[in-house]
């Protein structure tokens, strides 16, 4: 009886603190949303008018059309994508490697990757900047989505690594038997099968090059190169009190992709990113 | 079956490409080796040469150990360590307990059924994925101190004084925090969550056979359990937060004065505003000491991994 009324007390309390926790998290989103679909007037009425008593889609449609937004929007899907299948590229023969060779120093080899994660970008993009120069290689998109690359590549050969992991080594070796090589057993069988990886680790890695500001900041100034992150930015220095709603809503096109991509993948992607931490 | 004929349609170039070097783990590896190389370990030597020069932004200047004198003397630089310990020591605090409050609520909810469990817990990643120079705006419109500003706003509804979000220098840092933990905190929970899920339950049926109430066992056995989880989650935090430029650009852009400009913002004005590389590169190679050190302290947390891979 009493068990009963202490479990009856605790969900209370659950529910309390969900109920604040999730005033926390998903206030400010739907603050944003609210801004986004007010209109000028409605703009000075503040928390009063959470919800809009006049909704309009007007702030969307004069972000779209009267800006370099569209550009920048397909700037930011650009550089994410190419980055996205650049990074795979580099990182899915080493993921390989890395789990079905043996050779001195893997380990070490392992956490330099880790290790290399943990460098603040910025401290990277200080000689890369000269060095880009240097190439005559600011202002290109080329360089931008090099850089993505390298900053995806780490954690994308650990998470890599641990799905091929997951298929089991009798089916490379049956593949051997049957006579295919090395390179035929990475492309026929291990590449198929690790499908659920690749496809989260290239999720991950557009939505982190969709997030990035500083490498497109430093590297670019043309407004027509720009992805979506630094267009916003730009876009807050030119508003003022007035024009918050125009804001909103181009912050909130900025934010919904992203959500919208790991809503839809949501199950494979925390499953890639705590194989590990569930294993170790 | 099928791939053996393939094989053998192939260019005996491609075949003895493949008999020479395939069984080796080197030319798997090259891609990454070239650009870690290229990206990583170059810059990494070049901000380190550099912070032994007396260059600027447009020239290479002289070796000289005066620039790291110069730097590591500035004035400015204890205020903005001090904005970083701030940032980074109110993140970590902030995101543990909140992340290891979310993860046993959910990790409760999920065992009682309880309704919105999962929605909260897809609420919180939510606001992980958000861009961080989205995140920023976000917040600013949440602090602005106009009359319509977000929080303010609500606390004239209830009949309390505004307050001075983003403009008093005591405040401002906080401010900042809050946002970042808005933003962090998801990450934490996962960790929280795998870590929870991991605990062998026979510890917990032990505890109850010995009449454990519920905080001697979170105390007892679920915190000292989760030590590993708790000292790993630290130090990712802490590396995350000092990396952190984006979402607090956009959220105060460093100030008021100076009272928010952490590390990397300040090494970012020293490099790109004042064109100041030798000195931009001491505090670079400062970040990357304290970087490394971090990464250190997690390898070694983590023997088993290195050790089975």
């Amino acid at each position: 009886m009493n068990a009963k009324l202490l479990g009856r007390l605790g969900d209370a309390g659950s529910y309390l603190f969900m109920l604040v926790t999730f005033v926390f998290f998903a206030g400010p989103l739907f603050w944003l949303l609210s801004l986004a679909l007010r209109d000028k007037r409605e703009i000075y009425l503040g928390m009063a008018r959470f919800i809009p008593k006049y909704p309009t889609i007007d702030n969307f449609i004069s972000v779209f059309t009267n800006s370099f937004f569209p550009t920048y929007l397909w700037n930011g899907l650009k550089l994410a994508c190419l980055s996205g299948v650049g990074v795979l590229i580099v990182a899915l023969p080493a993921a390989y490697a890395f789990s079905r060779f043996n050779f001195r120093g893997k380990g070490i080899w392992m956490m330099a990757l880790l290790a290399f994660q943990m460098i603040s970008p910025l401290v990277l993009m200080v000689p890369l900047y000269r060095y880009f120069k240097w190439l005559q290689l600011l202002d290109s998109h080329f360089s931008v989505i090099m850089v993505y690359i390298a900053l995806g590549v780490p954690l994308a050969s650990w998470l890599l690594k641990g799905s091929i992991d997951a298929i089991p080594r009798s089916l490379d070796e049956a593949a051997m038997i049957d006579g295919c090589s090395r390179f035929s057993v990475f492309w026929r069988v291990i590449l198929p099968l690790s499908g659920p990886g690749v496809a989260s680790v290239f999720i991950i890695t557009v939505i982190a090059g969709w997030s990035q500001f500083l490498v497109p900041f430093i590297l670019l100034t043309r407004t027509e190169l720009m992805p979506i992150g630094v267009g916003i930015f730009q876009f807050q220095g030119m508003q003022n009190g007035t024009t918050m709603q125009l804001l909103a809503a181009a912050c909130l096109i900025s934010v919904v992709p992203a959500i919208v991509a790991f809503l839809l993948l949501q199950r494979l992607i925390l499953g890639s990113l705590t194989a590990g931490a569930v294993k170790g | 079956m099928t791939a053996t004929t393939m094989e053998g349609s192939r260019g005996l170039g491609v075949a003895w490409f493949q008999r020479r070097f395939a069984g080796a783990p080197m030319p798997w590896l090259i891609p990454v080796i070239v650009v870690i190389g290229i990206f990583y370990l170059y810059p990494v030597l070049e901000v380190i040469r550099l912070s032994f020069t007396d260059s600027t932004l447009n020239k290479v200047g002289n070796y000289t150990l005066f620039s790291i004198v110069t730097a590591l003397s500035s004035p400015q630089l204890p205020g903005v360590l001090l904005a970083t310990v701030e940032f980074v020591g109110g993140s970590i605090v902030g995101q543990q307990l909140l992340g290891l409050a979310l993860a046993l609520v959910v990790i409760r909810g999920e065992k009682r059924h309880l309704f919105g469990t999962t929605v909260l817990r897809t609420t919180a990643l939510v606001a992980w994925v958000v861009p961080g120079i989205a995140g920023g705006i976000v917040w600013q419109m949440l602090f602005s101190e106009a009359p319509f500003g977000g929080l303010n706003s609500m606390l004239r509804l209830i009949h309390i004084a505004p307050v001075a979000w983003l403009s008093d220098p005591n405040i401002a840092p906080w401010s900042a925090v809050i946002s970042n933990i808005w933003r962090g905190t998801a990450f934490s929970m996962v960790v929280m969550y795998a870590a929870l899920k991991a605990i062998d339950p026979a510890l917990y049926e032990a505890a109850e056979v010995d009449g454990a109430s519920a905080s001697q066992q979170l105390r007892f056995i679920t915190l000292p359990q989760l030590r590993m989880a708790i000292l790993v989650n630290m130090i990712l935090i802490t590396v995350q937060t000092m990396n952190t430029f984006d979402a607090i650009i956009s959220l105060t852009g460093g100030g008021p004065g100076r009272a928010t400009e952490v590390i990397a913002l300040y090494a970012y004005y020293t490099v790109f505003r004042n064109y100041d590389l030798s000195s931009g590169s001491v505090i670079s190679v400062l970040m990357l000491v304290i970087s490394m050190i971090l990464a250190l302290a997690y390898a070694l947390f983590l023997p088993r991994e290195a050790e089975s891979s």
